[in-house]
């Protein structure tokens, strides 16, 4: 009989491990748009040539409802999504999408023009582009022939 | 019991979208949707963000209902990732219909990367009352 006892913990252990398994399998973790734990909404950030590319999954979020300020380097979006509009609680069979005010705020990588940022938004993505700033930006430095 | 006019039952994509598992024509999602009841029938509600028009299909077939979009990468092939926090790919899910939806009459809408599709009731059937000959 052993003294240590640590093999049938580590047993029980598994059993735990196997049942909470089983458990968050019948869960549906397949919310995209929430990403649980994270920040609403999901962004990514490029780098093309350039300028800085930064996009976010923005479905159903109505142009007048989105707001977009940069300051300092910091630049941050907010919006609010309403639908379905004015339906009640109890009429809903299946709620996983994101409702609600939202805003974000991200601080760039590097300088960017400030002034000469635009944003467009097409079937539900947001993109801004965010041009470097002068000094980032590769410069072509012309070698002339020396005659000394 | 009114829950169980459309069940979502997409056995396929749902493996598919919680493994993040590189398909055949790449990453598969399935998107979020909501479903509510209205008097004249069923309102379903999917996020599709890169979705556009031409790039979405929507087909019953028996009492299959499946919507399947193609995202086109919003930033060109040459663009670097510098963060990440979402992942660009197709989105795929599919429900099962049940007799009290109208199939001839399903129509749908995109706007914003949001898909609105309306499942109708079927018409509701006025009694008739049938004549009964004595001989």
């Amino acid at each position: 009989m052993p003294v240590f006892r640590w093999g049938q913990n580590w047993d029980a252990f598994h059993d735990l491990e196997r049942e909470v398994d089983r458990l968050l399998s019948s869960v549906n973790f397949t919310f995209q748009g929430i990403r649980l734990g994270r920040q609403y909404p999901a962004v990514n950030l490029y780098e093309q040539d350039e300028e800085f590319l930064l996009t976010a999954e923005l479905p159903g979020i109505r142009t007048e409802d989105l707001e977009l300020t940069i300051a300092g380097g910091i630049l941050t979006i907010k919006g609010k999504r309403t639908d379905p509009d004015d339906v009640p609680e109890e009429r809903f069979r299946r709620h996983e999408r994101f409702r609600g005010n939202w805003q974000r705020s991200l601080s760039l990588p590097e300088r960017v023009q400030e002034d000469k940022l635009s944003a467009q938004f097409n079937n539900g993505i947001l993109k801004i582009r965010l041009p470097k700033a002068e000094e980032l930006r590769t410069r072509q430095i012309p070698v002339v022939e020396g005659n000394e | 019991m009114a829950g169980e006019i459309i069940q979502g039952a997409n056995e396929e994509s749902h493996g598919a979208a919680r493994a993040g598992d590189a398909h055949a024509h790449g990453l598969v999602f399935t998107p979020p949707i909501d479903i509510y009841e209205t008097d004249e029938g069923l309102v379903l509600h999917a996020d599709l963000p890169g979705v556009s028009v031409d790039s979405l299909e929507l087909q019953v077939q028996d009492n299959k209902l499946t919507l399947f979009g193609q995202v086109e990468p919003s930033v060109g092939a040459n663009a670097e990732v510098l963060h990440q926090e979402y992942q660009v790919g197709n989105f795929l899910r599919s429900f099962i219909l049940s007799d009290d939806v109208d199939h001839g009459r399903i129509s749908a809408k995109l706007n914003n990367g949001v898909l609105k599709v309306f499942l109708p009731k079927p018409p509701k059937t006025e009694p008739r009352r049938i004549e009964v000959d004595g001989d």
